[in-house]
């Protein structure tokens, strides 16, 4: 069995060991089977680390996949769907984020029997197992098709870990989720139609024109209609079909197909991601997930979004990314004001964190929208920084719930002195939200703005943007810094007196993520950079010259 | 007439004998015997389904005046008899013993008349076959239960139907004086409706009669406008027989507008293309929508119930034309979709079956709550069905309307109703998108609400049965739904070549089986001249 299949399907086959597990082993089996995932996917920096440079490392030219797998799924009568996984620099960092933070949460499960709750735990492994499946499917898949299911199959687990173990109002929040995502998808599987009757269109048109006989090259396969396809490099790199989505002349409904497209994918991952005015879902969703699904939400359910505009929205419709760069700039923006805002305004702590991840992934958005190479690279790298930041800042709410069984901001004060080993790790996690230089966070945002402001020649709004984006990191720390002052420093307080300090349990899941904020922050080539920038490169370039500007 | 050709009609025939047996054991007082009558029926359905596979695909033939067997029988054959076995199992226990016997044979007697309907060649046969679907189940609603709101659905659905009928026959004799016979399709060279629609322009009177079949049926699959009963009929009914309504009238309603659309060469006039249009898009949105309102659950799965023939509507609006691939052909999509729709459906009228509280059958939102922790297994199957129902991988809900929406997106630019059928599609995507929120509140009462009273189970072992048989077949078809497809899109292929395609072939001296060649595929050439103006 290929690697690649054999890390997506192992926690299924995890989740099915759990199914037969004796109760108080369940949790032995799920962490074992993560942390195995975990480790097999870490195999596959041995593919990477061969080569060196930038380039060397995914091939000459966009589309230059690893450890691909390839079979015929649901193969009928003049269509194809096909069960296609590789990676390659941009499915690369997400896939072991995914195992990792998976691995953590799951050992952030580990105190499941204290949870006040009523139902047992073989039903909340068995689910997380399987969320897992979904997310690692998400980021492997490379057949549009194959992708939208796993993107729907990792919806039920959430749904159900959300609305079964969740807080007080998890059924309002488990069905928001659902409903939100859900109307994306359905947007999205519009567009996974249309493109593939479009692209089969696009194929027929070019071998017209080129005089070859649709009927005798045996494309045509005699009568009927013929097929188009659902494969994302094929759809962003045959330029028979980037011609014919991108042509003015296409039309969908009247509209002109490539920008219509371009919205309909844009708003089914932008509600992941999620953008403002369409973020409503997220506070109430981590506010009611229990810890280690809020860490999970936070750090790899938002990055879909992200990932699905680097691989579907931008390389295969970039004349509709190009049209549309103001307004999805726009959104980035004030979803970065927005949510800081939003953040500086919560009194309850999970809130307040929830908000900051919609301001942070407001960068994510930014950096891909003025389609530059450091905007890209910043973005890819916000993504991984926020997936490690904030699962631990999740993380550490969750310490602080646990002991104190509420999560209002004002009635907490002095817990480093309390909790010192505690107190520390809070310091780093929220520091690298924060952005301080030398935490991962700083990093991306910094990247973000250089390459917003490199937009300047193309795009003339860019400069005004990159200012308003660059003053929110005042807000930013406004929040984080007031944050800090009100939970953790401070005079003792009484009811506080005898919380005992992050164990080791607590500690072995915060500090791989501590060491992970400053390890990319300090060395962000060595870490992400040099992983990812190859492919972006590429990418970038073919963007560009698919929008007619490059 | 020989026994050759009557032994192709052994599914009938057998539905006929086993039903007029469990008539004849039930008439006999002891109570024992009475408890013979399930398992007669299902043997009887089970029998009568071995009989269709082992009589395979028929060779599209008349096999006596009014009926023709073709791949369509086959399909239609297949699907009811299958899901008629698990309404068998789920209704097992359903009326008092004393009653049971009639209770079973109508429900045989109402399969027996979606057979007919697959087969019939005929206008009139075409109508006697759906009153035979439709009368058994005026009289069912009535026993299914001593309920005064049964015998009060019973009485609406009677007169609502009985009205339609006349509706239904109404049109059917515009269509005779337009075309002049009321065959359907002949082998040679006599009258039938399908050669006079293959030679000219629709007079105005076949207008009219289309729009009237059209809106007698409507009320079998329950369409907007003539969906209004639905509620009141599907709350009154007891709950196993409610999933017989839901999917035994559908199914008989779409394959007879199948056999008249396919008799009239899919040549749909406008006017009867954009009365189908409208419908298809009220009926989505007011099923999705009025369904979103409801806390009974019974109530709420009526409407969805109608929602779901919106979507089937959009994929009869196709047609054959678009081509024979699983996700051109709207015809193979639509009888996918029946099939799958009968499980799901059922499915989940089997589950509210299962269960009592507080000694009363469940019916609201609050009485589903907390099964999941009193049944863990039925309570996966509610949200299988449930999730199918909504449309979601990884169940076949979701593969068949994929492929409703795709054969709808499928048109080529050339075709004239090509921009309307995609915003059909995209109507109906929207309103997938809206029937989840109250399919998820199915879910969550299932699996995340509290309750100070679970539900009891009540059911039997076969009501138990029935319910797997539903939900895991939806998870099977999902992974492997080549099999189905390609058994429906046989189906689909039109029962007669059209007149002029077959000279066609006559003309360049291939006789043999014209019936198995597509019709002519002009209109889905994308490059080809627009062959539809």
């Amino acid at each position: 069995m290929d690697l690649l299949t054999l890390i997506v399907f192992l926690p299924t086959l995890g989740a099915v060991a759990c199914l037969v597990t004796p109760r108080q082993h369940i949790r032995m089996v799920a962490l074992a089977v993560s942390f195995v995932t975990f480790v097999l996917s870490l195999t596959l920096f041995g593919t990477f680390w061969a080569g060196s440079g930038d380039v060397a490392i995914f091939g000459e030219h966009y589309g230059t996949l690893h450890e691909t797998v390839r079979a015929d799924w649901i193969v009928g009568d003049r269509f194809a769907i096909e069960y296609f996984l590789g990676v390659d620099g941009l499915s690369f960092p997400l896939i072991i984020l995914t195992t990792l933070v998976s691995f953590l949460a799951c050992l952030a499960s580990w105190n499941f029997d204290s949870w006040k709750v009523n139902r047992g735990p073989r039903a909340y492994f068995i689910l997380f197992l399987l969320l897992e499946t979904g997310m690692l499917g998400v980021f492997v898949a490379l057949d549009f098709f194959l992708f939208y299911i796993f993107w729907e199959l990792m919806l039920l687990p959430m749904y159900f870990l959300i609305g079964v173990w969740g807080g007080p109002r998890r059924e309002y929040a488990a069905i928001k989720f659902f409903l939100f995502t859900l109307g994306g998808s359905v947007l999205m599987l519009v567009a996974l139609v249309a493109m593939y009757f479009f692209s089969d269109h696009a194929i027929t048109q070019a071998m017209v024109e080129q005089g070859v006989d649709v009927i005798e090259s045996g494309y045509r396969d005699g009568v009927g209609v013929t097929h188009g396809t659902f494969d994302m490099i094929e759809l962003a790199t045959n330029t028979a079909i980037q011609g014919y989505f991108g042509a003015k002349s296409t039309l969908f409904l009247g509209l002109r197909f490539a920008p219509l497209m371009f919205a309909f994918l844009f708003i089914g991952f932008a509600i992941k991601l999620p953008i403002v005015p369409l973020h409503t879902w997220l506070p109430d969703a981590h506010v009611e997930s229990p810890t280690p699904i809020s860490m999970i939400l936070a750090g790899v359910l938002l990055k879909m979004g992200g990932y699905g505009f680097l691989r579907i929205c931008y390389p295969i419709f970039p004349s509709g990314g190009y049209t549309l760069a103001f307004y999805v700039a726009m959104i980035g923006v004030v979803s970065i004001v927005y949510g800081a805002l939003c953040a500086m305004a919560q009194t309850d702590f999970k809130r307040l964190v929830a908000y900051s991840s919609v301001s942070h992934m407001g960068f994510v958005l930014l950096g891909i929208a003025v389609m530059t190479k450091s905007g890209m690279q910043g973005a890819m790298f916000q993504m991984i920084a926020h997936g490690i930041s904030s699962p631990m800042c999740f993380f550490l709410v969750g310490v602080i719930y646990e002991r104190a069984h509420h999560r209002e901001i004002n009635r907490f004060g002095g817990l480093w002195l309390t909790m010192p080993k505690y107190g520390t790790m809070a310091t780093i996690g929220f520091f690298a939200a924060l952005g301080l230089p030398g935490l991962c966070g700083f990093i991306g945002e910094v990247w973000v703005l250089l390459g917003t402001f490199a937009a300047r020649d193309m795009f003339p709004w860019a400069i005004p943007m990159a200012i308003v984006a660059a003053s929110s990191v005042i807000l930013t720390a406004g929040y984080i810094l007031w944050l800090i002052q009100r939970v953790y420093l401070g005079r003792e307080r009484e009811e506080y007196k005898g919380f005992l300090d992050a164990s080791p349990r607590e500690m072995f899941v915060l500090v791989p993520l501590a060491v992970l904020c400053i390890a990319l922050g300090v060395l962000p080539m060595q870490t992400v950079f040099n992983f990812t920038n190859g492919t972006l490169d590429l990418m970038l370039a073919q963007v560009l010259s698919g929008a007619g500007v490059g | 007439m020989n026994f050759e050709q009557l032994s192709m009609l052994a599914p009938e025939f057998t539905m006929l004998v086993g039903g007029c047996l469990a008539l004849l054991v039930g008439a006999t007082s002891a109570s024992q015997r009475a408890q013979l009558v399930s398992p007669l029926a299902f043997i009887t359905i089970v029998a009568a389904l071995l009989m269709t596979l082992s009589l395979g695909t028929p060779e599209s033939a008349q096999v006596i005046p009014g009926l023709w067997l073709s791949s369509l029988t086959f399909y239609v054959r297949c699907v009811a008899l299958v899901v008629g076995a698990i309404i068998v199992l789920v209704n097992w226990h359903q009326p008092t013993a004393s009653e049971r016997g009639e209770y079973m044979a109508l429900i045989l007697f109402s399969l027996l008349g979606v057979l007919l309907t697959a087969s019939s060649n005929d206008l009139i046969v075409l109508f006697f076959s759906i009153e035979l679907v439709s009368i058994p189940t005026y009289v069912l609603i009535g026993l299914s239960r001593e309920d005064s709101r049964a015998s009060e659905s019973a009485v609406k659905y009677f007169f609502l139907g009985a009205l339609s009928a006349a509706i239904l026959a109404y049109g059917m004799s515009f269509l005779y004086g337009a075309a002049g016979t009321t065959l359907l399709q002949t082998s040679g060279d006599g009258a039938s409706i399908a050669a006079w629609a293959s030679h000219g322009v629709m007079s105005g009177t076949a207008i009219v009669g289309l729009l009237l079949i059209l809106a007698g049926l409507a009320f079998k699959v329950a369409a907007v406008p003539l969906h209004v009963y639905v509620g009141d009929v599907y709350e009154g009914a007891a709950s196993p027989i409610t999933g017989l309504l839901g999917f035994v009238p559908k199914l008989a309603g779409f394959v007879a507008l199948i056999q008249i659309f396919s008799a009239c060469q899919w040549d749909v006039p406008d006017a009867a293309y954009w009365a189908i249009w409208a419908m298809a898009a009220a009926t989505m949105t007011v099923g999705n929508v009025v369904a979103l309102l409801q806390t009974n659950v019974k109530r709420m799965l009526a409407y969805s119930s109608v929602a779901h023939t919106g979507y089937m509507l959009v994929a009869l609006l196709v047609g054959p034309m678009a081509g024979h691939g699983p996700m051109h052909n709207g015809v193979a999509a639509l009888l996918f979709y029946i099939a799958v729709y009968g499980a799901m459906n059922l499915g989940l009228f089997a589950v509210l079956s299962a269960f009592a509280r507080r000694g009363k059958p469940i019916e609201t939102l609050d009485d589903l709550a907390g099964l999941a922790t009193v049944s863990p297994l039925i309570g996966l199957a509610t949200a299988v069905c449930s999730f199918s129902l909504m449309g979601l991988p990884p169940t076949a809900g979701f593969v068949g309307k994929l492929y409703v929406f795709s054969s709808a997106f499928s048109l080529g630019a050339e075709h004239a109703f090509q921009k309307p059928l995609i915003i059909l599609a995209v109507i109906g995507v929207v309103n997938s998108a809206i029937g989840a929120a109250y399919y998820l509140r199915i879910v969550a009462s299932v699996y995340i609400r509290e309750s100070d009273e679970s539900p009891t189970p009540v059911a039997g072992h076969p009501v138990r049965w029935g319910i797997a048989l539903c939900s895991i077949p939806l998870l099977v078809l999902f992974v492997w739904p080549v099999g189905l497809l390609d058994t429906a899109r046989q189906a689909s292929v039109p029962t007669n070549a059209p007149v002029h395609s077959v000279k066609v072939v006559e003309a360049s001296g291939i006789t043999s089986a014209p019936n198995t060649t597509p019709p002519v595929l002009l209109n889905e050439m994308p490059f080809a001249a627009a062959s539809r103006d």
